[in-house]
């Protein structure tokens, strides 16, 4: 049955290959309430959980909003950008 | 100028006077000027390029910032990429802010009322104009403080930009209340 052998390659390939990440960065402009309604209008997180991500972000420097593909994480860094946030994206495990 | 208020029409809407309107447009459209210039970075490929020139100014550097943390390369191809479209949005969020004003500031007629689409572009506006003072001003800290002896003035100012954006976030949340 080589076309299920082909399927079981492919999900054992992307499962493998290292996920994509958006970071966005601690700076000393953006507002509190800002960024977290960023977070909540443009990624639709609930409102506890972008407060979470913006004090991350806030306490720690910077913290993980999104992951997935490469070309998803490079819109998501445009759009943050877009917002004038301070957004990168990297490889999960870098 | 007083705080954004939701309207039962769900138009946001703040008093102000001509002299803050004119205020607004004047430092949108200087922030205009900082974003246009970097356009030279869609034609950047490489070091030592008119990308490079456009970027050693701070604020185009923080307008337009490095989508990787460590690699100049994927950078630099991302903003060939991406600087075009991003630029185009924040200019038009400019203009937007700008045409938004007209009446307030030529007709003193006191308010400013924003549909909802406006208000997106307010916001961004309102941001990459106290991110370009912040570069101006050198604020690297959250100090009340940063950057005042600079230019006491326009730390004041970007105070109240803060205030003024601070406010209109608090009223599109109060519209899904």
């Amino acid at each position: 049955m080589p076309r299920t052998i082909e399927r079981t390659d492919a999900s054992a390939t992307s499962a493998l290959e290292s996920p994509w990440v958006t970071l966005v960065w601690n700076d000393p402009v953006n507002l509190m309430s800002y960024v977290s309604y960023v977070f909540r209008s443009y990624f639709g997180y609930s409102p506890a959980e972008a407060e979470r991500l913006m004090l991350q972000v806030h306490l720690d420097g910077k913290a993980v909003v999104a992951s997935g593909t490469r070309e998803e994480m490079e819109r998501h860094v445009e759009a943050m950008h877009d917002y004038g946030l301070w957004a990168t994206l990297q490889r999960s495990d870098a | 100028m007083r705080r954004f208020e939701r309207q039962p029409d769900g138009t946001l809407r703040a008093e102000l006077d001509a002299e803050e309107a004119l205020l607004l447009q004047s430092l949108a459209g200087q922030v205009s000027d900082v974003v246009a210039s970097g356009i030279a970075l869609a034609g950047a490929v490489g070091a030592g390029d008119s990308g490079d020139e456009a970027l050693s100014d701070p604020a185009v550097a923080r307008l337009l910032p490095d989508a990787y943390m460590d690699d100049p390369e994927a950078s630099a191809e991302f903003r060939r990429f991406t600087v075009d479209t991003l630029i185009g949005r924040k200019l038009r969020n400019a203009d937007v802010l700008i045409r938004s004003l007209d009446d307030a500031a030529e007709k003193g007629e006191g308010v400013v009322s924003l549909d909802g689409e406006a208000a997106q572009a307010w916001l961004r506006s309102l941001t990459d104009i106290r991110l370009t003072i912040a570069a101006r001003l050198g604020i690297d800290s959250e100090d009340d403080d940063a950057g005042r002896e600079a230019d006491p003035m326009m730390r004041d100012i970007y105070d109240w930009l803060g205030f003024v954006q601070n406010s209109l976030v608090e009223a599109l949340d109060d519209s899904h209340e």
